[in-house]
């Protein structure tokens, strides 16, 4: 291996200058006897293919150039611009823009020299070591990452399917959906009730049914203040409930109410057309805007390469997120079954992060680093009002836990600066990720 | 044949060896343990720590206060802190002093 501009392009990436200061590095060794590397090289040292470029996979294909810039990293992804689920409450709240939560590739294109595709991948060949494109194309790896993201189980509650998903919008994948949702909520009259149906566990971004009513009552007070926001929910427990149900009261008094499964409030049966729900009991309730946040699986091709099991998602080995079913395959992010850490961007760039540091290690032939990971969910209740749950995770007895003491919420009596320094620091948060992930200020 | 060198003249070798070393590790190795150690940290301190926003930037940053903000935070000797507190008990104080060592050592842009 050469040593020349590695230290360069690892830490900082690859620009012009680094490249010069580099190449100036290797002439003044002439021991070394290093040669130029080529500044994006030609993957001398293995072919790494990332399908999916949310907060998994992006984080995934820079880590991995940074590690070791030897690799031929390709990123698949058909989307040239990738709207994230975290902050999309905030655009229902009338808080931010849309193209503020926008984020592209050029990053990990010029300057960690990540080859970015724009095609849909349609199949895997686990024993080929093969991934094949929409647009025909075929991609060998030597690893495989999936970060697929999560799909909807379309019918798994009744007469919700994708003719439904139009009526009754999802808004679970950031973009169009969550436009859809949006006006909807903008059209509805003021004394309308929104209608927002929760899942089960396990499921995509666990405090986001509740931020995202948090956000929706704070439009409506602005804007309808006469409305209400119900919330039907499978479960009777949910992320953050004490915070949330406290803050709810002291900013929304009355104008969010949540019914839990115990009091009827799992639905079984959705009505588009009418925007109508039905509880397992038989309560029908009538929306003016219906928000059903559905049962979910992992991303399809997840389902293509084999990975899968019954649930639906994807068992992974802790030390390095690679599948516990096909070898050389690594699935991060909200598809993989990684309790006690939560379905969250920022689990899906922490875990990124321990899959591209175990493949270096293993294309090197050398030991997996021992895995360190932690997570951080800010949840806004107001503009500012600010929630959020910690926790940082290793391997005890061979699966991921909890490190004892670590983590946990924010206090319930906290002082109304320290929700408001939550709400700024959830800001803070965001676009750092944004910027470690894509390289976008957004 | 056997030459001895004067003591100080040996010190003076090894050290330039371990220089040479650390540069050779530096160059070579990305240090891949600690890098996945401090990877959390950086999704609220940018990429190495380097982003300046209202979260405050740690690249550069003294290695001896970062490691005594980051016992003060593990012992909730903070006040007003949010979730550094919640953060730092994750980590042993010799996981916190090689990581307040590794965000001192960043190369700044």
């Amino acid at each position: 291996m050469s040593v020349n501009s590695k230290p360069f392009q690892s830490r900082l990436g690859v620009s012009r200058r680094q490249v010069l200061k580099g190449l100036g590095a290797a002439s003044s060794l002439p021991l070394i006897g290093g040669f130029a590397a080529p500044a994006f090289a030609t993957g001398s040292d293995g072919r790494v293919v990332v399908i999916g470029g949310g907060f998994g996979g992006a984080t995934a294909a820079k880590y991995l150039k940074r590690a070791n810039p030897n690799l031929s990293v390709t990123l698949v992804e058909p989307a040239r611009t990738f709207y994230t689920c975290p902050f999309s409450n905030l655009f229902l709240g009338g808080l931010r823009e849309m193209s503020k939560i926008a984020h592209g590739y050029d990053e990990l294109r010029d300057r960690y020299g990540v080859e970015v595709v724009h095609t849909m991948a349609q199949d895997i060949d686990p024993d080929g070591h093969s991934v094949s494109l929409a647009n025909g194309d075929t991609l060998h790896y030597d690893k495989l990452v999936l970060s697929p993201g999560i799909d909807i189980r379309w019918n798994a509650l009744e007469g919700y399917d994708e003719a439904a998903a139009e009526l009754a919008p999802h808004a679970w994948k950031a973009g169009p959906q969550t436009e859809l949702l949006k006006r909807q909520i903008e059209d509805m009259d003021d004394g309308g009730t929104f209608v927002l149906v929760a899942p089960e566990n396990p499921f995509r971004c666990p405090p986001g049914p509740y931020e995202r009513a948090s956000m929706v009552a704070h439009y409506l007070a602005q804007h309808k203040p006469s409305s209400k926001v119900l919330i039907l929910d499978a479960k009777d427990n949910f992320s953050k409930q004490g915070l949330f149900t406290g803050g709810w009261e002291q900013l929304y008094g009355d104008s969010i109410e949540w019914v839990g499964l115990s009091g009827d409030g799992r639905v079984t049966r959705v009505d588009a057309e009418n925007l109508e729900v039905e509880t397992e009991f038989g309560t029908v309730h009538r929306a003016d805007v219906l928000n059903v946040v559905p049962p979910q699986k992992a991303g399809w091709i997840a389902e293509r390469a084999g990975v899968t099991d019954a649930s639906g998602w994807v068992p992974v080995k802790p030390e390095s997120f690679e599948s516990q079913q096909v070898a050389d395959i690594y699935v991060v992010g909200d598809a993989s079954v990684a309790a006690p850490m939560p379905k969250s961007g920022f689990c899906a760039n922490a875990q990124a992060k321990v899959a591209a540091a175990a493949i270096v290690a293993a294309l090197r032939g050398d030991s997996t680093p021992e895995p360190y990971w932690s997570n951080t969910c800010y949840s806004l209740i107001g503009p500012e009002y600010g929630i959020s749950v910690a926790g940082v995770y290793r391997i005890q007895d061979g699966v991921i836990a909890e490190v004892e003491g670590s983590g946990g919420l924010s206090p319930s009596d906290a002082s109304a600066e320290i929700r408001q320094m939550e709400a700024e620091y959830a800001v803070g948060w965001y676009n750092a990720i944004c910027q470690d992930t894509w390289g976008t200020e957004a | 044949m056997n030459v001895r060198l004067p003591r100080a003249a040996t010190a003076a070798i090894a050290a330039s060896l371990l220089l040479g070393a650390t540069q050779q590790a530096l160059a070579d190795d990305y240090d891949l343990q600690r890098e996945v150690m401090a990877g959390g940290c950086a999704n609220c301190h940018g990429t190495d720590g380097a982003r300046a926003g209202n979260v405050p930037p740690l690249a550069g940053r003294d290695a001896d206060y970062l490691e005594e903000r980051l016992l003060a935070f593990k012992r909730n000797e903070v006040a007003d802190t949010t979730i550094m507190n919640r953060i730092a008990k994750g980590f042993s104080d010799d996981e916190l002093a090689s990581l307040a060592e590794h965000f001192a050592n960043v190369e700044q842009e």
